[in-house]
């Protein structure tokens, strides 16, 4: 027992020493782009055909990280659950990142979970990764049918301050703290930007409209050279990549999977088209007489309304 | 403030050049580029030369880069040099290569997107070693001198501070106006450059033109194709795209309007053109509207990733060494297999989603810029305090003929610039009589130089030698000099002496006129040339359609304004922008920025910046 205590307290030391550590929770998405996505004779989407890439709100979390690495030549690593093709989606964030370390969490049971059961294996890998985190960061939310619900989640079962929507933040390595803008809505009021300082460590969730800024010439330097550190990792990514099933996170049985989660998707509706409320007349054709009548709509329409 | 030895401003092949030459003198340089990403805002013909002068030395391209010949991704070696006349479906063709090889090493075509970024990594591994580099995405603004330091003033990073500026920036060079430097250059000193780029499979383009895998053709045109224009039409083989353009006198132009896209247009209608372009192009089938959505989105989506798989299978299978490679990793047994899955896609398409296939041709990009005629712009004193001008922000080209080098001498400039800045870095003098002088001497001493001041006779010579097999009698008199010095041996030689008496300031006026470039070569092949026949129609894209390929990152602030809405200029900008930027309203002519590509036709007469880093046109092929 006293071993280990002391071993634990020499680990966090050494990680103390090494600097800045981030880990990057990132998910796979199929690629909707025209050519890639293919869909079934019903109108679902054919997963077996269509491609599987980094998720944008994922790639700009992978970005945020990479700001830290800019900045603080902090330590990245990212990790995924998902299949064993999730390989070179894991290559795709390390291209955009630098990433020192690639995880990817893949096992059976993991299937059907849903975002709790998800949390929970991203959780235990985090925990795996070997190092103490100072920020861990997520996308806003997946665009393949996610509730933006797995961040907050995973930032709860790791104990974390949670700051969402983040659209720019500033690490204060000496205070170990971190300053971030937050895009938010107060009173009713969309698009208020919150600032706010908190005590790292913490998670963030990353607004999509993130995007990093370097003001100097010896930051947009640095920012080259580790892209070309990127691009030339990512060439042999498998040597930074560790692949772990559930008994190698620790994932306890009853909270991953099918059995740790409480919900299951029953059924996806289309939502339904609202009935409208106004008229619609259709002038179609490019004839000047038709145009016109739609000038003389738009005139009508502009005169009644009252423009501040 | 941050502080760096030296600031090189532009990212085109002269600025990556001075950066790559700083670097190998062991100096400090940063490189300042406001395209997206180096090589995206760059747009040539374009072939690049190395060149042997009888008269003292160039520094080339493979000086600078000594690994240029093995390494760098050039188009083709220009083996072929031809000028062909047309009239209608007539071409007479004249063998120009041996005016091409004289004083040259090689000549490549070269296509700068994919060249520039060579160029960026060699002069960027150099750059790190002293602690310098390059830095995208970043457009300067201005230049400041105060209390004995230079800054450097830029839209997105913080001021820098730095001992002398080397501005590479091109031809609507802003740091040449803004500092004084220079003024605009006007429209009699320049030429506007407009370009296509069309896809041609290797194999089928050495066949075509008739060269070898490491061999490539360079076409030249005048006569009707000009529209009547003072310039030409080009044709250059790249891997497997062709390059295909018109340069013509913006005071030409200004003086006959022309669309620029219709000066391409017309080349493209050339029979012989057409035929040189022609190539099989898939064309989608109707989907059946009465089908349910989805299953029409299913449909479409399906077509554009066949035609995308059987265009990538296609262009490997016509290319020796994408073949090679294709079997060599395994990814097919034989070139058998190959044609025999591309005819069972083939089959597929037809059957199962009703994909024609067509003879047309495969337009890729479209891209305009001016082109600087050195011999009426080049700087006398390229450089204001300590900051020196090279390639075409110095006005420095050479225009003779169907001769347009700008990209050799803008690297032989910047190798002269990266000298005198080392020079004052190593004796901490950027005075103007250390630094600037010195530069202007080296110039002067570069025989470019001297071919932006009078022609060369030997030069000349092989030129109009090329010509004599036109018979004495065919072109009537009255198309006085230029026929003339062509048509007769002993006119020949007295061309030569005379033009070397007159200079270009008096021969000017009798060589670049319409008579050269367009009555000439149109008589020529009316009278001597072959017929040609197209065996289809180019359906030509639309300028819409042409400017909706493109990509841009659309800045809402408009880096141009427009200062003389009702003056003459600006109203034939309507038809001279080659995106149509421009259109009138009541109050005058009006501006709609966001095609932009940053020609600088318009430039003259309007508050013309480029726009901030990162925004506006990105060019794929250049
Ligand atoms: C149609 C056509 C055909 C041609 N054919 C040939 C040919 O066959 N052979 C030949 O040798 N030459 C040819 N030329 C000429 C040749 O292409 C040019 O001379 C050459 O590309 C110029 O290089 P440069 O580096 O001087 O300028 P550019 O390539 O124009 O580079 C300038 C760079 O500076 C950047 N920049 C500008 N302002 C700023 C700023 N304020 N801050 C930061 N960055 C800035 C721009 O983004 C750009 O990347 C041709 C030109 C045209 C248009
Ligand atoms: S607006 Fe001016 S610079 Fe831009 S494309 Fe048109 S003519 Fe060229």
């Amino acid at each position: 027992m006293v071993t280990t205590k002391i071993d634990k307290i020499a680990v966090l030391y050494l990680d103390m020493m090494a600097g800045f550590n981030v880990a990057v929770i990132v998910k796979l998405e199929p690629d909707f782009s025209e050519g890639n996505v293919s869909y079934n004779p019903d109108g679902t989407l054919n997963r077996a055909e269509t491609k599987n890439i980094l998720g944008p709100h994922s790639a700009i979390a992978v970005n945020a990280a990479f700001y830290a690495k800019v900045r603080h030549g902090a330590k990245i690593s990212i990790g995924t659950m998902g299949p064993p093709t999730a390989e070179s989606m894991l290559q795709q964030a390390q291209i955009l990142s630098d990433a020192d370390e690639l995880f990817l969490y893949s096992d059976r049971i993991f299937a059907g979970a849903d975002t709790l059961a998800t949390a929970e294996v991203l959780k235990c890998g985090i925990l795996k990764m070997g190092s103490k985190m100072d920020i861990v960061f997520s996308g806003h939310r997946a665009s393949d049918g996610e509730t933006g619900q797995t961040g907050p989640q995973t930032a709860w079962k790791l104990g974390m301050t949670f700051l969402g929507n983040v659209i720019e933040y500033e690490i204060n390595e000496q205070e170990r703290t971190v300053r971030a803008k937050r895009l938010v809505r107060l009173q009713g009021i969309y698009d208020v930007i919150e600032e706010i300082e908190a005590p790292l460590p913490v998670f963030i969730a990353i607004d999509p409209s993130y995007k990093a800024r370097f003001s100097t010439v010896s930051q947009r330097l640095a920012y080259e050279k580790y892209q070309r550190e990127a691009a030339a990792r990512a060439q042999n990514f498998k040597q930074y990549l560790k692949i772990f099933n559930a008994s190698q996170i620790e994932a306890d049985p009853k909270m991953i999977g099918i059995a740790g989660s409480p919900t299951i998707v029953y059924k996806v509706e289309r939502i339904p088209k609202g009935k409208a409320t106004r008229q619609a007349d259709v002038i179609d054709g490019q004839d000047a007489e038709q145009v016109a009548k739609a000038v003389s709509r738009i005139r009508q329409a502009l005169s009644t309304m009252v423009i501040k | 403030m941050e502080k760096y030895d030296v600031v090189i401003v532009g990212g085109g092949s002269a600025g990556l050049a001075a950066l790559k030459q700083l670097s190998s003198l062991g100096k400090q340089a940063v490189l300042l580029e406001a395209g997206e990403k180096v090589g995206t805002k760059n747009i040539s013909g374009g072939i690049l030369y190395s060149k042997k002068p009888k008269k003292a030395r160039v520094y080339n391209v493979e000086d600078i880069y000594e690994n240029f010949l093995s390494d760098a991704p050039f188009e083709r070696k220009i083996t072929k040099y031809i000028l062909h006349a047309t009239s209608k479906d007539k071409v007479f063709s004249i063998d120009l290569t041996a005016a091409h090889n004289y004083e040259a090493n090689f000549g490549c075509s070269v296509l700068l997107g994919r060249l520039n970024r060579w160029f960026l990594q060699q002069a960027d591994e150099a750059a790190q070693k002293t602690g310098g580099g390059v830095v995208p995405g970043v457009h300067v603004r201005s230049i400041r001198w105060e209390d004995g330091r230079t800054v450097v003033e830029t839209d997105e990073l913080e001021d820098i501070e730095t001992k002398a500026v080397i501005a590479a920036d091109g031809v609507n060079s802003e740091i040449a106006f803004l500092t004084g430097a220079r003024k605009k250059f006007s429209p009699g000193q320049l030429y506007q450059g407009v370009k296509v780029i069309v896809k041609l499979p290797e194999d089928i383009m050495n066949q075509r033109f008739s060269i070898g895998q490491e061999e490539g053709a360079a076409y030249l045109f005048a006569g009707d194709v000009t529209l009547n224009h003072i310039g030409g039409g080009f044709l250059y083989t790249n891997r497997d795209t062709l390059s295909l353009g018109a340069v013509y006198h913006l005071d030409s132009l200004l003086e006959n309007p022309s669309e620029p896209y219709d000066l391409v247009n017309a080349l493209l209608r050339n029979p012989m053109i057409s035929e040189l372009v022609r190539d099989e192009v898939p064309v989608r089938g109707e989907v059946d509207k009465n089908l349910p959505k989805e299953e029409q989105m299913r449909i479409r989506f399906a077509v554009t990733k066949m035609i995308k798989t059987w265009t990538e299978l296609r262009g490997s299978s016509l290319s020796r060494t994408q073949r090679e490679k294709m079997i060599r990793d395994g990814k097919f047994g034989s070139a058998e297999e190959m044609d025999e899955q591309m005819a069972s896609l083939r089959a597929q398409m037809a059957e199962k989603y009703g994909i024609k296939f067509e003879t047309d041709y495969v337009e890729a990009e479209y891209g305009a810029k001016l082109v600087p005629d050195g011999k009426r712009c080049r700087m006398e004193m390229p450089y204001i305090k300590n900051v020196l001008f090279v390639g075409d922000a110095a006005g420095r080209g050479i225009f003779v003929g169907p001769r347009i080098e700008g990209l050799n001498v803008g690297i032989d400039d910047a190798a002269r610039a990266a000298s005198a800045v080392a020079r004052a870095l190593d004796r901490n003098d950027f005075s103007d009589d250390h630094m600037g002088r010195y530069y202007t001497q080296s110039l002067e001493e570069s025989p470019y130089t001297h071919d932006m001041k009078a022609i060369d006779k030997d030069y000349l010579k092989i030129f109009l030698d090329a010509a004599k097999g036109v018979p004495k009698d065919i072109i009537s008199s009255k198309y006085g000099m230029v026929v003339k010095m062509m048509s007769s041996n002993t006119l020949r030689s007295f061309a030569v002496g005379f033009a070397n008496i007159l200079g270009y300031d008096k021969l000017l006026p009798i060589i670049e006129t319409a008579d050269t470039y367009v009555k000439v070569p149109t008589e020529m092949a009316e009278r001597l040339g072959k017929p040609v026949t197209a065996s289809y129609t180019p359906t030509i894209p639309s300028i819409a359609e042409r400017i909706a390929k493109l990509k841009y990152n659309d800045d809402p602030r408009s880096h141009i304004k427009v200062l003389k809405p009702k003056s003459e200029f600006m109203e034939k900008m309507i038809t001279l922008c080659p995106t149509r930027c421009y259109f009138m309203e009541k109050d005058g002519v009006m501006i709609q920025h966001e095609g932009c590509i940053e020609c600088g036709t318009c430039s003259e007469e309007t508050d013309w910046r480029h726009p901030a880093g990162e925004k506006g046109i990105s060019y794929q092929y250049g």
